[in-house]
């Protein structure tokens, strides 16, 4: 067990590491096709916030309907 | 300021990190967790490419996206867990490999 | 078109509270007005929408939510009549349990979340509206708890589908760092003039692989079978009619609005994942005695179909590939509701035990023959057309051998669809089968008119291929 526990360590820090490293290696186009990222949308969000909120609150309502549904008690008639 | 490369490295780690956590682990628990690592890599990197437009100016969209997708990760979390509560709870056990009664 | 989102996200909440009332069928009856409500605003914004051209924004003054187009009206009018249908077949089947208010909140919130993820013109509105699909998926398929698998099937699928949004999350944030936009046109626009690097096909393949574990591709398949025959009927029926759709909408209308210059790199990849998908949804439906088992393997095989007719990216393999999708939903919806009846009323799904149960339950078992015969693609119903037109725009693209793999590949399907009519239809009954009884009439209302669909589409598909060649030209256009 301990055998299999570190050769696991070591093949996921390699294969971390081989990655970070290729990613390093390329060059990231970053903002390459625009020079000027868009303003409006942005801006919109963070002066009204309560859109963003209430869409949040939908997905959290769906969440907590989730959470209710498994935990329910089911009554033994 | 720290180069790009090097933010996109940790986060492309972390992503590596996070997969080998959702194959290889066994307990439902540390399966929630690999989940969480996941997501938080793509935060990083929405993060990180924010604040790397120009210098000192932080484009507010990406800002605005990882706090949407905090709340969505934290949403999947609790019903993952809310599972593996149930499970414990009713059938004693965290591990997956003792799940595997289904199968073909 | 305003009222339809309005109403789209305000019945969740209000189906919750319906169940302070004492008289429960109140709550299903309410679950049920609100998915007309939703349909007749929906046929409004399909008149709209085909007569001005693609729609978007809302009232609200910015572009990034909602872009309506033919292709997200069509999927939409599916979705909702699949849901409408589900609904009320779950008003009868779902009556011994319990938690039913919790039941019709999800299911709205689904339908509505996947109505959100058609509708979106921006990628972080899918995400949104994506995760809201999957949230209340996962607690439906883990609906009843109190067996062992569903709670088994649930936390599988929930874990690999929150890996696919994961995954799909750091293919958009790779996007956004290469353009500062998430706005599907915009995307459309920066992306298309651009060389292409290392760092796209990366993207490339990390969107294949997000939308490909909802949307049934073959490695990433696995929580299909398990998940699809736990769930409660209806929820399957909408598991497998929309919610693998949905993944395949997601992935048609990313890969062709953004990665438009890499065409020649994901074509030929999917063509490789279709044919594979088909292969193994085939042979291993032949293995299954489980009806439902079966039938979850049947989706897999044709949402290969639905990936082939796609990536031979010519207009009319995505027309054949839509019109699928339609008939796909229609036809499984209807196995899966017909396959529920048996479960419903005899309690159980192996097939060795459901044999020859048309004695006693015979409009179930004539309407689940007629969904076979569809699905096999003989014909003169509604599976041949779709699959028929696939198979053209394939040998009219010249990809010879894998039309010929498809062929194949409906071939060996018809061999378990038949399979299944014989068993169901032809065989003496067993001791279980011959306790059963009709299934009753509210259940048997939806099967009746999805087979009647069938039927319909099938000896007229004319108006309906039209449908899906509008769809595909405004997917296409982008």
């Amino acid at each position: 067990m301990k055998k299999k526990r570190i050769a696991g360590i070591v093949a996921i820090i390699s294969i971390a590491l081989t990655f970070s490293m290729l990613s390093v290696s390329q060059e990231f186009p970053i903002f390459s096709s625009t020079e000027t990222p868009e303003i409006e949308t942005p801006e919109f969000l963070w002066t009204y916030r309560l859109i963003d909120m209430i869409a949040q609150a939908f997905v959290m309502f769906a969440a907590a309907a989730c959470c209710v549904t498994v935990l329910r008690v089911e009554k033994k008639e | 300021m720290i180069p790009l490369s090097y933010y996109l490295a940790c986060s492309i780690a972390l992503y590596t990190i996070g997969m080998y956590c959702l194959a290889i682990k066994r307990n439902m628990i540390r399966l929630v967790l690999g989940i969480e690592i996941l997501i938080n890599a793509a935060h990083l990197n929405f993060i990180a490419f924010s604040a790397h437009l120009n210098q000192g100016y932080i484009d507010p969209l990406g800002s605005s996206i990882v706090i949407m997708s905090i709340v969505f990760a934290g949403c999947v979390t609790a019903v993952a867990l809310t599972i593996v509560t149930y499970a414990y709870k009713h059938y004693g056990t965290l591990d997956v490999r003792k799940l595997r009664r289904l199968k073909g | 078109m305003n009222a339809l989102l309005i109403f789209m996200i305000t019945t969740p909440v209000i189906g919750w509270l319906a169940h302070k009332r004492r008289y429960r069928k109140i709550r299903d009856l309410y679950a049920i007005s609100g998915l007309s409500v939703t349909a007749y605003f929906l046929f409004e914004l399909y008149v709209d929408v085909s007569a001005k051209g693609p729609l978007s924004s809302c009232y609200l003054p910015f572009e990034a939510c909602l872009q309506v187009d033919m292709f997200g009206v069509f999927m939409a009018i599916v979705y909702v009549m699949i849901g409408l249908l589900a609904a009320v077949y779950s008003v009868r089947y779902m009556e011994r349990d319990t938690g039913l208010a919790e039941y019709y909140t999800l299911l709205l919130g689904m339908i509505a979340g996947m109505m959100g993820v058609v509708f979106a013109g921006d990628f972080f509105t899918l995400f949104v509206f994506w995760e809201l699909m999957s949230l209340t998926s996962y607690a439906l398929v883990a609906f009843r708890k109190k067996r062992w698998a569903p709670i088994e099937a649930g936390f599988k699928y929930l874990i690999m589908s929150a890996a696919g949004g994961a995954t799909i999350l750091l293919a958009m944030s790779f996007l956004y760092g290469m353009t500062g936009t998430l706005n599907f046109a915009n995307l459309g626009a920066t992306l298309g003039s651009v060389v292409p690097n290392e760092w796209l096909y990366v993207t490339l393949t990390l969107v294949i692989v997000g939308f490909g574990v909802k949307a049934a591709i073959v490695p990433f398949h696995t929580w299909l079978p398990d998940a699809h025959p736990e769930a409660p009927a209806p929820i399957s029926a909408l598991l497998s009619g929309a919610l693998v759709q949905t993944g395949a909408y997601a992935l048609i209308r990313v890969l062709l609005v953004v990665f438009g210059s890499v065409q020649n790199a994901w074509q030929m990849t999917l063509m490789v994942f279709a044919i594979l998908t088909m292969f193994i949804g085939n042979l291993m439906a032949l293995l299954q005695d489980d009806i439902k088992r079966l039938l979850a393997f049947s989706t897999i095989a044709q949402m290969g179909y639905i990936l082939f007719g796609f990536s031979i990216a010519s207009p009319q393999g995505l027309t054949g590939s839509l019109f699928h999708i339609m008939n796909h939903a229609i036809i499984k919806g209807l196995l899966f509701l017909c396959a529920g009846a048996f479960v419903h009323q005899v309690g159980t799904r192996d097939l060795k035990k459901l044999e020859g149960i048309r004695r006693k339950m015979p409009l179930t078992s004539i309407l689940l023959a007629i969904g076979a015969i569809a699905i096999a693609a003989i014909p003169p119903l509604n599976g041949f057309w779709s699959e028929w037109l696939i198979v053209l725009a394939g040998v009219e693209a010249g990809m010879l051998l894998f039309s010929a793999l498809m062929i194949i590949n409906v071939l060996l399907s018809v061999a378990y669809y038949l399979r299944l009519i014989y068993v169901i239809v032809l065989k003496e009954p067993t001791p279980i089968s011959e306790k059963a009884t009709e299934a009753p009439r509210s259940m048997l209302i939806p099967i009746v008119v999805l087979a009647a669909l069938c039927i319909i589409i099938g000896l007229y598909p004319g108006p309906f291929i039209a449908l899906a060649e509008a769809a595909a030209k405004a997917a296409l256009s982008l």
